[in-house]
């Protein structure tokens, strides 16, 4: 066996080598609101796609076929002789369209809606669900296409057949990219002088050959699966899920150990290498289906791993009565000692219990896990259009506003307000639903999603696209945005209008119009900006979140259709949008001025609270969970004054009481607030530098101005 | 029964074990100079005014009845000295620039402010902690306060300069689970001159305290050219040694994140030109007090201190 020494000198050659490739794409791609990923650039001679409609973009079976297996046989390989793995993804297919919705399937009778209450649809979007790969380890590359086979001779419909031909085809073409990552590996190993890498990379083009069409047996095997399986499917849209990694891992690991193939040092250095690869969302511990916990060793070793490629990372611990202890332990204490946002927290009780609440059991319910930015998944078993369907609730509130001023028949009030803004929500909620209706009926000629697919159960057995029919569960989101914009500004209204008569609806609609300019603006705003607001613990404000949280879940849980297997799951979160929701939004009666970002998430508005943020935090973003197995993440900036060693204890205190009191995930950002200041201004001088922006962590150099501000600020007001 | 507060501090981490939510009580026997909760010397409610948050509107000014409130080059300025603590300024600052300190509340309503923290108290060992100021200058409600909680199953803390009667503490002692009590400085003299008493019966209270079986902390502010020289830790670290039932004994190190308070409430700050203890000092200070006590645990004289 190699000694540590040499597994760290290659940990750490390949991270500078990440490092090196993300300045790379900031110098050729300029900045991006979003995930790092382990994408490198492309050549300079790139793939391009190939239309098949007049719009120039490419559509449905045939469409992403030809250009999948096309990109396919031209993408680049990528060997390392440091790295236990060959392959790294380059291309954002789904992104090199003209169009991403098929103008045969228009959505016209939505727009208006749409636009008015400032509705992200996801109509044309893709992933956000998961793949069984459990399914693909147990089957291989030759096992997917022999259950292909066995199905097309079931499901004989033309149109099943061609179903049937673009999946062996994409299967294909991802099996003959392996196959020119092992031609390259042997040209390598001849070249290579050095005796440990020639051994690694003997190693590794082993590993590809038994894999290409083989069920992968080894720990090395399974890890190179899945890249290729997750590289190909990132490569096809973007898709970033995970799963259960521990216990995926764990019986290749423990064969290995029994059979000597293998020491505890060797299977961390793969699993660092296998987090420097791409930032995957993994869930870590938790329950079985029968509630007993899964930690095993490789759980510590996949923590240990993170540890020595300490990048971007998306681990979540799921915390539960049950859990392992020590493995809660040893994740605080890599959170407190590297300060990367990673990893981040999921509360099981809440979840699960949510989830059978849309009458499911506990056992189907424990699976359900986290593999996404905001999102709990069914591993192979459900489409959900998860984090891509956003109301922008205040944008409805501005519209409901403007309609109760304009309207003159009646008095302005906050009773008034709250009878006009509950129709408009429900509009906008039904828009969104239909939205996703409208994408169920069509997706399939837009874009089929080929490749999840292959681990889902029940598109190959029934010859139906997941989005189609195909999958086993229907459990579709919809998350509502700016929750503690539209909160505090209904407390305000009520509590310096209507209680205090501090000023008046003329007065407070004369600043919203002119932004609260000069020093008399300036003031209103402030009076209103000071009201009690949502997240300080039973104020006005929290009780108005707390009446708008519940009208919200329940209209869209009034969406779900059991004969057509439709539930509609609620959920509050913004992802990236906290920007670009805000500029569609003029000023607001809690003392935000016009086009600034809306608030993030299921949080309160930044400088909610004078002391005990963390704790107000924690309770107000418990309290105002939809509850039906979906997220309403606490986004927590941690002060790293109180990021110690010694108060680990007490930080997972926190953590535990935020899911009792039933909270469903934590994200956490420890950052230095003059460390933060200096990067805003400085980001190159600090490469490495990764924060959870939202349920992403991202680098902070590769966010725009106008977002590495956004998160400054958070921080700052932390 | 009314108790007079400035503020009830969510997740407090240094005011005893785990989180905590300290109550600071109104009012002080002692003025030390080091004080870093000036806005708790006064018993009486004050004014405080950030000139940060100001933002010119100048509404301060037309309401203030004694001129207090004026404006200095076109911008609003206060002078403490004309305020008569009416609060018309309040009612018209949106900024909240202008601040009142000190407010009353019964210990009901201290139970209901605290109680939305019970669980992050159980899953760390956390609870309340009772401080000031001095809040045995409000025996009553301290008891009443701590006796709510101590019901409820909170722990609960009191944090005492220990200057006041024995007989007040033998109240509230059945309804604190623990003691947080200050050892200023050995020398009487020294004593007298930077908190305004006599330290004679704060140690004779120590030694009460000892021996009345309820645990207890001693914490010393270790503040520079005061008490920050070797001969005073060393004898604050031999008495503290003499002592048979302390739990901890926690050296605190100065610092100026206070300042600002007294700015904002128009005190004069008699540490204004003091820096922080030092990191290093702060730790040689530590070495002393783990030498003297180990020193004298050897000699058979006193039990294990943390």
């Amino acid at each position: 066996m190699e000694n540590s020494f040499s597994y760290q000198s290659r940990i750490d050659h390949l991270r500078s080598r990440k490092f090196a490739q993300t300045r790379e794409k900031i110098e050729v791609e300029g900045l991006l609101d979003e995930d790092d990923y382990g994408r490198v650039l492309p050549p300079a001679n790139a793939w391009k796609s190939i239309p098949n409609h007049p719009d120039g973009s490419f559509y449905g079976l045939e469409g992403w076929t030809q250009n999948f297996c096309s990109l396919m046989d031209s993408h680049p390989v990528y060997v390392d002789p440091n790295d236990a793995f060959a392959g790294r993804w380059v291309y954002f297919m789904s992104r090199m369209r003209a169009n991403k919705w098929n103008p045969n399937y228009p959505f016209d009778h939505l727009k208006e809606n749409i636009e008015k209450y400032d509705i992200i649809a996801g109509i044309g979007d893709d992933a956000h669900f998961a793949p069984d790969y459990k399914l693909g380890l147990s089957l291989g590359w030759q096992g997917i296409l022999d259950k292909i086979e066995h199905y097309r001779k079931i499901n004989t419909s033309p149109e099943q057949i061609k179903f049937y031909d673009a999946h062996e085809q994409v299967v294909k073409s991802i099996q003959g990219w392996i196959e020119r990552h092992i031609d390259l590996t042997e040209q390598r190993i001849q070249e290579e002088t050095d005796p440990k890498l020639k051994a690694n990379l003997e190693e590794m083009a082993e590993t590809n050959r038994n894999i290409v069409s083989q069920a992968p047996q080894t720990l090395r095997e399974a890890i190179q699966w899945i890249i290729w399986y997750h590289l190909a499917s990132r490569t096809y849209n973007r898709d970033g899920a995970g799963g259960q990694i521990d216990e995926m891992l764990r019986p290749f690991y423990e064969k290995d150990l029994a059979e000597g193939r293998i020491d505890r040092e060797k299977a961390v250095y793969m699993l660092a290498c296998f987090m420097l690869n791409d930032t995957i969302y993994w869930q870590l511990g938790g329950p079985n289906k029968d509630g007993i916990d899964q930690t095993s060793e490789i759980s510590f070793l996949i923590l240990d791993a993170a540890d020595k490629a300490n990048c971007s990372i998306n681990l979540t611990i799921r915390v539960h009565d049950g859990m392992n202890q020590e493995l809660y332990d040893k994740s605080l204490y890599y959170l407190i000692k590297n300060k990367n946002a990673w990893p981040r927290y999921s509360g099981d009780k809440a979840l699960v219990e949510g989830f059978m609440k849309n009458g499911f059991d506990a056992q189907l319910a424990r699976q359900r896990i986290a593999v996404g930015c905001n999102w709990m998944s069914l591993p192979g078993l459900e489409y959900t259009m998860n984090d891509l369907v956003k109301v922008n609730m205040a944008k409805v509130f501005e519209v409901a506003y403007q309609e109760m001023m304009q309207d003159k028949s009646d008095k302005p009030s906050t009773e008034r307000l709250w009878t006009i803004y509950t129709p408009h929500l429900a509009k906008a909620v039904r828009t969104a639903a239909d939205g996703i209706r409208h994408q169920l009926k069509y997706q399939k000629y837009n874009e089929p999603e080929l490749i999840l697919n292959l681990l889902s159960h029940g598109p190959l057995e029934r010859g139906l696209d997941v989005s189609d029919g195909g999958a086993e569960y229907y459990n579709l989101a919809i998350d509502g945005a700016g929750l503690a914009i539209v909160a505090d500004s209904f407390a305000a209204l009520q509590l310096r209008i209507e209680e205090e008569k501090k000023t008046s609806w003329e007065e407070v609609t004369y600043h919203l119009e002119s932004d609260f300019e000069g020093i008399e603006g300036e003031k209103i705003r402030l009076l209103l900006k000071n009201s009690p607001r949502y997240g300080q613990g039973n104020s006005l404000g929290d009780q108005w979140a707390k009446k708008i949280g519940e009208e919200f879940t329940q209209l869209v849980r009034q969406e779900s259709n059991p004969e057509l297997r439709h539930t509609f799951i609620p959920g509050f979160f913004s992802w990236a949008n906290t920007i670009g929701f805000g500029q569609h939004v003029g000023a607001t009666p809690n003392g935000r001025k016009s086009k600034t970002p809306i608030s993030h998430g299921a949080n309160p508005c930044p400088g909610f609270s004078k002391d005990g943020a963390s704790l107000a935090l924690a309770c107000a973003v418990a309290q105002i969970q939809p509850g039906f197995g979906n997220t309403a993440p606490m986004q927590w900036e941690l002060d790293p004054t109180l990021a110690t060693q010694d108060q680990a204890q007490l930080i997972g205190s926190i953590i535990k009481t935020h899911f009792e009191l039933g909270g469903t995930l934590i994200n956490v950002n420890i950052m230095d607030k003059d460390q933060i200041l200096d990067a805003h201004k400085d980001p190159a001088k600090y490469p490495e530098l990764v924060v959870r922006v939202t349920g992403f962590t991202a680098y902070f150099s590769m966010l725009t101005p106008e977002f590495r501000q956004l998160v400054v600020e958070r921080i700052l007001e932390s | 029964m009314i108790g007079r507060i400035t503020t009830i501090q969510r997740m407090s981490l240094h005011d005893g074990p785990g989180i905590r939510s300290t109550v600071f009580l109104k009012g002080c026997n002692m003025h030390c100079g080091w004080c870093h909760n000036p806005e708790t010397l006064s018993m009486n409610p004050e004014l405080e005014w950030i000139q940060q948050k100001c933002i010119g509107c100048n509404s301060c000014t037309e309401v203030c009845p004694t001129g207090a409130f004026s404006l200095k080059d076109g911008k609003p300025d206060f002078q403490k000295n004309l305020c008569t603590s009416c609060f018309d300024c309040l009612q018209v600052c949106y900024a909240e620039a202008i601040n009142k300190i000190g407010r009353e509340v019964t210990p009901e309503d201290v139970f209901t402010e605290v109680e939305q923290d019970f669980p992050f108290f159980s899953n760390s060992g956390g609870g309340v902690t009772i401080s000031g100021g001095e809040p045995m200058l409000q025996p009553e409600f301290t008891k009443q306060t701590l006796a709510l909680f101590k019901k409820a199953g909170i722990h609960t803390a009191l944090d005492t300069n220990l200057s006041i009667s024995w007989k007040q503490y033998e109240k509230v002692l059945p309804f604190t689970d623990l003691v947080l009590a200050d050892l200023k400085m050995m020398d009487n003299a020294l004593h007298q001159k930077w908190t305004g008493r006599h330290n004679t019966t704060i140690l004779e209270n120590i030694y009460k305290l000892d021996a009345s079986g309820v645990p207890y902390f001693i914490r010393t502010p270790v503040v520079p050219d005061i008490n920050d020289n070797e001969a005073e830790i060393s004898a604050m670290a031999a008495f503290v040694a003499s002592l048979k039932n302390v739990k901890n004994y926690e050296l605190l190190p100065f610092h100026t994140l206070a300042s600002c308070k007294y700015t904002n409430l128009k005190l004069k700050n008699p540490m204004g030109q003091t820096q922080d203890l030092s990191k290093e000092r702060l730790e040689r200070f530590q070495e002393i007090v783990k030498y003297t006590i180990n020193h004298r645990e050897k000699g058979g004289q006193t039990e294990d201190t943390e």
